[in-house]
């Protein structure tokens, strides 16, 4: 079976019941996805399947064949960080960072459907994205600021 | 990085991005959950389903049998060593094997484990092995634990692990001679790290060398190597834990784990296959550590003009089944009083209960969010009592700077005055307090104090580094500090390129490693920032000695009338530039001189050892302060509580990097709100009964509520460039001061945790119906 992750395919042999967590994380080596729950309440796995936020620990690898599937380790274009990630960064957004890959796609998937989200659709879009560490405002300011960055270059290109 | 070194030259005092930040955000950092290794075994625990046993039979026979199982160790591979975290001060509270023998005291014990080829086998192996028990009567509230005839759980008269009794002056004159006295009883309950990262481990037996390895998800490796070396008698020099990214931990991730051990001696037994073993959220939830519960009985005096003349009271704590961190999580509950209030007659008695729950621990606060929340509340109920500001009421108690406390904690700086009025002036306190009653309103204000740093498990206390700097200028520190998110990697960094005076982006960090980098207690105590930096800033001296000498010797200059300065050797007095930072290092390593410069540090705090008997002693190198206020908004209909905003003023001496001490300071209220309303790790029959997010509610994004920080800047002497910890103070008042607005609000005293609507509701109802009977009467 061929997955296709972050624009690259990667044959992978798996079983029936196995997650796309799984399979990203022990047959791909994408360890960037986490699991903290492995019961779909947590967040920590999120991906992007096809523009939106999936949990993949409750995704069947089989049943994503053929989709364009984004993990963290996809985000990045090179050296440049994408702007969610540098607003992480930038905002003190990241303690720990286990929860931040799932943190910062559930944000991309956010502001792909969303650019000028507000702070409720933000909390609204973050709440399955449990963060321990550091409570949520700083992963608000990051949002925002990633959403004006993301605007203004926009602006730029018009 | 932007590698602009200008922009990251004298870093203290900035909001640097964190040393590790590019590797957390790109799911490039590696932690131990991570972490797979070649012939990787799966391991797993056996655990007591009863609460309370004694162990007849384990039968690991059937198991063995079953193909890709590889190694099966119950207590009969072990030493039968008891372990637990307190042995220097409390050896009595030694309790706990790492696979129990002859009897299981809660639901999880650990009694058997399993390394097989894979996380289904070992399952498979773990339900084949036969243990037979005899089923023993348990006790699982802590009042009837300590009652005569009781479940004896362990040797300890009435299941009283501890007794600490502190007492000071005359308490009980002074309660005669005060002009008020009040009594109050406060419950606080159980609650869960939840750190995101589960516990997980993977150990290593190198059959060559007699050798392990252990990576290990903790807080404090070098601690978890000396519990290891003693379970597994072996010596300390022939284990190896390394940390990894961590995860979170909260206190959580302190100790060595019966995991660690169980993956150790597995992997011997396994002729030295690595194998690894991560907790369920269940696990998590059910079986790691988790916070006292406690009851707070407190009656205090007070003159008519605001002067508190006696604490007394008693605190029970619910420890579970084995003591853990118990003792320290009693005193610092007892003995926080001290640092915050001048008091001279002081008597409160303490007990740490052994019954057949889960195990308490060291969670984030150490004890301080269950006092408080007591302590606190009881201070608004007493300035309530004489018809005082509360506010006022503390102003006229507060400890001072430069003073010794009743019982010889001598503190310096103190920023406490400082942080009330700040935080009181921020939120509006003289024109919101008691006055926004008709909007069901309210605001109220809780005051702490935290020490950095506290003896725990050794004479000393002390932290080092070692800072090599190699010819192309690269900075390279190693510290024995666990960072597991808190960030303090950079804080040490941005201390070491500080006193180094070079840039911050020339500082690479390596801890922990208890093989390469120097020995550190852990983190814990909010001791990193000023105890692990002053180390690396003695180190980072040290370096800068090094080179100024060689500087000096080349130029024939004398070594003292030279500096570093943003990246330039410098004349101290003309402040001339002599070099730059990288032809130094060209020099150091040149022909001539070819001297590697490898600074090293060391520091202890200087403090006297506390006296358990009498609760005597100065615990810290210095004290961190807050003032917290929250304002809050009651529906009486629902008795929902809205949380408006919240105001921290924290001396936090000097902010190394003020974005990350904000992020402290949100997270620690943001989980102190998660307590105050909801966070209830709730018990039947010894049994967890919500071991997961479903449904142990914890803080999520809706309903964030707004914080605004105030940093109090007291630049202490001892600090590293001033700075104290500040980890944790922030948790501590966030329930009473919301329980103080709630009352402001609408007249009601919430005295048990958590506060939920139902509680709001009965309390107003009961409130009214005093207040009808008195109109008729």
């Amino acid at each position: 079976m061929i997955l296709n992750i972050n624009k690259k395919q990667y044959t992978v042999d798996i079983q029936g019941h196995e997650t796309l967590a799984e399979v990203l994380r022990d047959t791909c080596g994408l360890t960037g996805t986490k699991m903290s729950c492995n019961e779909a309440e947590c967040g920590a796995c999120t991906v992007i399947i096809n523009k939106k936020a999936v949990l993949s620990c409750i995704t069947l690898a089989a049943d994503v064949e053929g989709e364009e599937i984004t993990t963290i380790e996809g985000l990045s274009d090179g050296d440049n960080l994408h702007p969610v990630q540098q607003a992480f960064l930038d905002h003190g957004a990241v303690q720990c960072g286990f929860c931040s890959p799932g943190m910062i796609l559930a944000s991309k998937a956010l502001l792909d459907q969303n650019p000028k989200p507000d702070q409720n659709d933000i909390a609204y879009a973050l709440d399955g994205n449990i963060c321990r560490c550091g409570g949520y405002l700083k992963i608000f300011d990051a949002v925002r600021a990633a959403a004006e960055e993301k605007s203004s270059v926009k602006d730029k290109k018009v | 990085m932007n590698t602009d070194k200008k922009e990251y030259t004298n870093p203290v005092g900035k909001s640097v991005p964190r040393i590790d930040g590019r590797g957390l955000v790109t799911g490039q950092a590696k932690y131990t959950f991570d972490l797979k290794l070649p012939g990787m075994l799966i391991g797993k625990l056996l655990r007591s389903p009863h609460a309370h046993a004694k162990i007849i039979s384990i039968d690991t026979s059937k198991a063995e049998k079953l193909p890709g199982v590889k190694a099966i160790i119950t207590a009969r591979d072990t030493h039968l060593i008891k372990f637990g975290s307190n042995e220097y001060f409390f050896p009595q509270t030694i309790d706990q094997m790492a696979i129990e023998a002859d009897k299981v005291r809660y639901i999880g014990d650990e009694i058997a484990a399993v390394a097989a080829v894979d996380e289904e086998t070992a399952q498979k192996a773990l339900s084949l092995i036969d243990v037979r028990y005899e089923i023993l009567p348990a006790v699982f509230d802590m009042t009837e634990a300590m009652k005569p005839g009781a479940p004896q759980i362990h040797d300890a008269l009435n299941n009283i692990a501890l007794i600490l009794p502190v007492n000071f002056g005359n308490p009980d004159r002074a309660l005669k001679e005060s002009d008020y006295v009040r009594e109050d009883i406060f419950y606080t309950q159980s609650a869960a790290h939840c750190a995101m990262e589960p516990h997980v481990c993977v150990g290593q037996f190198e059959t060559f060398s007699n050798k392990i390895t252990l990576w290990t998800s903790t807080q404090a490796p070098f601690k978890c190597r000396e519990s290891l070396a003693k379970c597994l008698k072996m010596d300390l020099n022939n284990i190896r834990v390394i940390k990894l990214a961590v995860g979170g931990g909260f206190g959580g991730k302190l100790e060595m784990f019966p995991m660690d051990f169980a993956a150790c001696l597995l992997s011997k037994k396994a002729a030295g296959l690595p194998v690894k073993i991560t907790y369920t959220r269940e696990e998590e939830f059910s079986f790691s550590r988790r916070k006292h519960n406690m009851i707070y009985k407190i009656k205090s005096g007070v003159k008519k003009d605001g002067t508190l003349t006696a604490i007394t009271g008693e605190v029970i704590a619910d420890g579970g089944a084995y003591c853990s961190y118990g003792p320290t999580v009693l005193a610092a509950a007892m003995m926080r009083i001290f640092m915050v209030y001048k008091i001279k007659n002081f008597k409160i008695t303490g007990f740490r209960v052994y019954t057949n729950n889960p195990i308490s621990g060291a969670i984030r606060g150490f004890g301080g969010v269950q006092s408080g929340f007591s302590v606190e509340s009881h201070m608004d109920l007493l300035a309530e009592g004489i018809g005082m500001d509360p506010v006022e009421f503390r102003l006229k108690n507060i400890t001072t700077p430069n003073m010794v406390t009743v019982n010889k904690i001598m503190l310096t700086t103190n920023g406490l005055k400082e942080c009330i009025e700040k935080a009181t002036r921020a939120c509006d306190w003289k024109n919101k307090r008691g006055k926004l009653k008709h909007l069901c309103r309210g605001i109220g204000i809780g005051i702490a104090a935290d020490v950095m740093g506290s003896k725990m498990y050794k004479a000393h206390e002390s932290a080092g580094s070692i800072i090599k700097i190699e010819e192309d200028g690269s900075v390279y520190l190693f510290t024995g500090a666990a960072d597991t998110g808190q960030g303090s990697n950079t804080a040490l960094s941005q201390i070491a390129a500080e006193e180094l005076g070079v840039s911050y982006t020339r500082i690479k960090c390596t801890a922990a490693d208890t093989e390469i980098t120097p020995f550190d207690t852990g983190s814990f105590a909010s001791r990193v920032t000023f105890i692990s930096g002053n180390a690396t800033k003695n180190a980072a001296t040290d370096a800068k000695k090094q080179i100024l000498n060689i500087v000096a010797e080349e130029h024939k200059m004398n070594a003292d009338e030279l500096d570093i300065k943003a990246e330039q050797v410098i004349n101290k007095k003309s402040s001339s530039v002599i070099m730059n930072f990288d032809k130094a290092l060209e020099l150091c390593y040149s022909f001539n001189y070819g001297r590697q410069i490898i600074g090293r540090g060391s520091y202890n705090p200087k403090t006297t050892p506390i006296d358990f008997r009498t609760g005597e002693g100065n615990v810290s190198g210095s004290y961190g302060f807050e003032a917290q206020v929250a304002e809050v908004e009651v529906n009486k209909e629902t008795g929902q509580v809205k949380v408006l905003k919240m105001w921290d003023a924290h001396d936090v001496g000097k902010a190394i990097n003020p974005q990350s001490c904000e992020g402290q300071i949100e997270g620690s209220i943001t989980m102190g709100i998660g307590y105050t309303f909801y966070e209830d790790l709730k018990f039947k029959n010894g049994r967890v009964v919500n071991p997961n997010f479903a449904n142990y509610r914890l803080p999520r994004s809706i309903g964030t509520v707004p914080i605004e920080t105030i940093f109090v800047e007291t630049n202490d002497p001892e600090g590293p460039f001033g700075a104290k910890g500040m980890g944790e103070a922030s948790l501590l008042p966030t329930s009473a001061a919301i329980a103080n607005a709630i009352q402001d609000a609408v007249g009601v005293r919430i005295k048990d945790l958590p506060i939920t609507p139902d509680k709001i509701l009965k309390a107003l109802k009961e409130k009214d119906l005093m207040e009808k009977s008195k109109t008729k009467s």
